[in-house]
């Protein structure tokens, strides 16, 4: 046990993130409750939808449903100012999932390297406040991205939901100067959704309902207008917030199984050799898409590239720092699973430094859960309990005492 | 074997059946029935029943120990709390250990808590001596307190340091802060121990700021190099060696001319030969072989031609294989391990497929996939296809090499061509360097193709004189040749006249 350097203190770990939220044990290889940041609520007055961002505080989570307005917690990352820290979803997450009282265990939360401090001492205030922690810590999910990898060092290519980051972190602190982030993943998904709703040389429009909408459908020739009823009982109940989020749901499980990005950069050559992909929509029947320049992802018109955002951030950096930088690149997030991805990456980045060396974890659950991992061996080392912000400590510094102890 | 019983050697002899059947029956099944396990079959048909009793102790069945699971003692783990000597408040946190460890013990990992020893001044000693007009007393608190914090990790000292009032800092410049002062307070303060570690602990500090920034400056440009100069780098490397390469076989040559020509009294030592010989000589004799290797008349070719007369055969035999199409083949067993006719194993063909020599083997695949032909596998490898892809593989071997030496000679001529063009252009640059040598011959007009043969000369002499006046050496050198090509000037006019 000790030469691992591991002493496991029953801390818990919360890893908010822009779609799902995770929480766990310190010392788990996987977090024990994935929890959707999207979810309904019967608004008590029958008005329009009510403004989200108040709605959602003091709501209980609940499975979303035809006539609930939907909560969409997160959407833009936890640090846009449109966002607010759902103290309900934690709570949600720590006592009927997880279904253990918060004041007994110490809790490491996560948070983006771009956070602001207001942020960051809010989510201490409401960890030491609402859930009264004996102790929190706050840690970058770059950092953590990089323990996970077993490194230091290492420039973290962050993919998420919402959000692509590169990170460089040296020694485990973030270089602050050379962080730079997109919204990527959100452009892809836009490109994608707009790709499926207007009408194209190999498919008509189509309308994203979900399965639960569809009352009937008859198979239709590959091409030609769907034909499909809906349930009129449950799609007239439906809100306008959870008619997108049931579109946004379709277009992201579109992009998960057919969007990828061809090896060598856009040549119409190999895009015509790759095979068709074949998918089917709740509205239409079977779709056939081939690689096409208008398909996400393998469009290179997109704004702000990653191998862009990579050589920004290594500009940043001191020469010195480059090539330990380049030597460890780890790529995390949900979003770096697209098919394609890594080899793509690695052929770009080979083709403008001499020395690369990607560690991508293959299973995709450590890569979508990477700063969850991180956290996790983080805070069940021993010689991290020094580093916990007590509770003690918090009655007696007051904010401040955040940013000194979480560099 | 031991087990053939009387009966079967009666029943092979054909001898009646024992009188007493009934008997032997039971008395072969009674011991076999009690044989015990851990004695052979044989030995126990030979000692029969009467085993002595160790043996059959020793064989009592040995079965795997039973793991013991329980009574080892499971140890007890108890969930205590415990305080980090390294906080500072506190906080008490739980973990689960073993119940034997002492609880009074402090925190194991607390010791990890490792300070570096960290440099401050007083307002005082400020003023006497780190007084800097580009730093402030404010700034250079700042960047102490910084360089504490993240333990002199500058990387990140200088990404956090965000000074409101001063202008922006480099890593350079913090570092040169940082150490010059750390080195001023060593030297100023009273030191315990002798000079020689205060004289190393400075040297951890220096810091030369102009050098790094040198070396940063370096580091960006080679980043910055595009293919193109990566490309012309590399050629110019090689080309660099090869010269190099080149100088060194014109010295060799020139060398071992010297010592045909004068033999001992060229004073040259005589052991860089000998060296050159072992280390130089294998090469060529082995690209000598292999050139006589690859001669057209291959050596399989060539003893196949010797081997088939040898083993002639009469002709009723030949005409039987003409009739049914035999075609007796000697292998390529080599023909003179052959004194005795060996067995030969049958083979498959495309099992003894040529395959082009290791060295050039890349090329030749090369130049085969470039006619589309797969030399590792012959679809029919009948004898005719076989010695006609080994023809074609020594044509490939020979093109190639060919290819080699033709393109080594192009380079020679091109960087020859391009000397001369570079010497004919700095003649006039040159003629003045060469002056000791003009100088020697003034009363011999027209005589230049005597100087190489002079300056050999004077070598020697050079060698020989310097041996005993080394001041004097090159003007005895001078008179030395000046007189001898003096008089093979004068014989020479003398033909001439």
């Amino acid at each position: 046990m000790v030469q691992y350097g591991g002493d496991e203190v029953s801390a818990l770990v919360l890893d908010i993130g822009s779609s799902t939220l995770r929480a766990g044990y310190a010392g788990d290889d996987t977090p024990k409750a994935i929890i959707p940041t999207s979810y309904g609520f019967v608004p008590v007055t029958r008005d329009a939808d009510v403004s989200m961002t108040e709605a959602g505080a003091d709501t209980e989570p609940a499975p979303p449903r035809e006539e609930s307005k939907l909560y969409i917690g997160q959407q833009h990352g936890p640090s846009s100012p449109t966002s607010i820290l759902s103290p309900s979803l934690i709570r949600h997450a720590l006592k009927d999932v997880l279904r253990c009282k918060p004041e007994d265990h110490p809790i490491l939360v996560t948070e983006p390297a771009w956070n602001t401090p207001a942020n960051r001492e809010r989510m201490a205030e409401i960890m030491f406040e609402e859930f009264q922690v004996p102790a929190f810590y706050i840690a970058n999910t770059g950092v953590l991205n990089a323990f996970a990898a077993g490194k230091g060092s290492a420039l973290v290519i962050d993919i998420g939901h919402s959000t692509t980051s590169v990170t460089p972190v040296v020694d485990g602190f973030v270089l602050r100067k050379g962080l730079v982030h997109s919204a990527l993943p959100q452009l892809v998904h836009a490109h994608a959704k707009h790709t499926l709703i207007t009408a194209s040389h190999n498919h008509p429009p189509i309308q994203l309902f979900s399965h639960q909408l569809i009352a009937n459908k008859t198979p239709v020739e590959p091409g030609t207008m769907p034909r499909f009823t809906v349930r009129e009982d449950r799609f007239s109940k439906t809100t306008p917030s959870l008619a997108s989020y049931y579109e946004n749901r379709e277009v992201e499980e579109w992009i998960q199984s057919v969007a990828g990005v061809l090896d060598q950069g856009w040549n119409d050559q190999a895009a015509a050799q790759r095979p068709v992909r074949h998918y089917e929509f709740p509205t239409v029947g079977e779709l056939f898409f081939a690689h096409s320049r208008d398909l996400v992802a393998s469009n290179p018109h997109l704004p702000r590239t990653i191998p862009a955002l990579i050589s920004q951030a290594l500009t940043a950096c001191d020469p010195d720092m480059r090539q330990v930088l380049m030597g460890n690149v780890v790529l995390a997030g949900g979003g770096s699973l697209l098919a394609g991805f890594g080899e793509r990456l690695n052929n770009e980045l080979v083709r403008n430094f001499p020395h690369v060396k990607i560690h991508a974890p293959g299973n995709p659950t450590e890569r979508r859960y990477g700063g969850w991992l991180g956290g996790s061996i983080l805070a069940s080392l021993g010689t991290f309990h020094q580093l916990w912000i007590s509770k003690e400590e918090w009655q007696e510094h007051g904010k401040p005492i955040v940013a000194q102890r979480c560099k | 074997m031991a087990g053939a019983s009387a009966a079967d050697v009666r029943s092979i002899l054909s001898l009646p059946n024992s009188s007493t059947p009934a008997s032997t029956q039971p008395k072969r099944a009674a011991p076999l029935a009690r044989k015990p396990s851990g004695i052979s079959r044989e030995l126990y048909s030979l000692i029969g029943p009467s085993a002595p009793t160790l043996v059959a102790q020793a064989a009592k069945p040995r079965l795997k120990q039973k793991p013991n699971l329980g009574s080892g003692g499971s140890t007890k783990w108890e969930w205590r709390s415990f305080k980090n000597p390294a906080r500072t408040d506190g906080l008490e946190l739980g973990h689960w250990v073993k119940a034997n460890t002492d609880p009074s013990a402090d925190y194991p990992f607390a010791r990890y808590n490792a300070k570096s020893a960290d440099y401050t001044y007083t307002q005082d000693e400020y003023t006497k001596l780190l007084e800097d007009p580009e730093w402030t007393k404010e700034e250079t608190d700042y960047l102490f307190n910084l360089v504490r914090e993240y333990d002199s990790r500058f990387y990140i000292v200088t990404d956090r340091y965000e000074f409101a009032t001063g202008p922006p800092r480099s890593m350079e410049d913090l570092k040169d802060r940082y150490y010059s002062v750390c080195r001023k307070l060593i030297r100023s303060r009273p030191w315990a121990g002798d000079e020689a570690s205060k004289s190393q602990i400075i040297s951890t500090f220096q810091f030369d700021k102009e050098r790094e920034v040198m070396r940063k400056k370096y580091l960006l440009s080679l980043e910055n190099r595009t293919s193109k100069e990566l490309a012309e780098e590399e050629a110019l490397y090689v080309e660099l060696k090869r010269i190099e390469q080149n100088e060194k076989r014109f010295k060799q040559d020139r060398d071992r001319l010297l010592r045909t020509l004068l033999g001992a009294e060229s004073g040259l030592p005589d052991l860089p030969i000998d060296e050159d010989g072992p280390l130089g000589d294998p090469k060529k004799k082995k690209k000598g072989v292999a050139n006589e290797l690859d001669s057209p008349a291959t050596p399989s070719s060539s003893l196949f031609a010797s081997a088939v007369p040898r083993r002639a055969q009469s002709a009723k035999s030949a005409a039987h294989d003409a009739m049914h199409c035999i075609q007796r083949t000697d292998g390529t067993t080599p023909a003179g391990t052959t004194t005795k006719a060996t067995h030969q194993a049958a083979y498959l063909r495309s099992f003894r497929l040529a395959y082009p020599k290791a060295a050039v083997a890349a090329k030749v695949t090369q130049i085969a996939a470039e006619l589309s032909i797969s030399l590792s596998r012959l679809v029919m490898p009948t004898r005719d296809t076989l010695a006609q892809h080994e023809a074609l593989l020594e044509g490939i071997t020979t093109l190639v090499e060919m290819k080699k030496v033709t393109d080594r000679v192009d380079q020679e001529i091109r960087t020859a061509k391009m000397r001369l063009g570079m010497r004919e252009s700095e003649t006039p640059a040159e003629t003045p360097m060469d002056v000791d040598e003009d100088v020697q011959a003034p009363d011999t007009p027209g005589e230049g193709r005597a100087q190489s043969v002079v300056s050999t000369r004077s070598g020697r002499s050079r060698k020989q004189t310097g041996t005993t006046n080394d001041r004097r050496s090159v003007s005895v050198s001078s008179v030395d040749t000046s007189a001898t090509s003096a008089t093979r000037a004068g014989t020479k006019r003398q033909k001439f006249s």
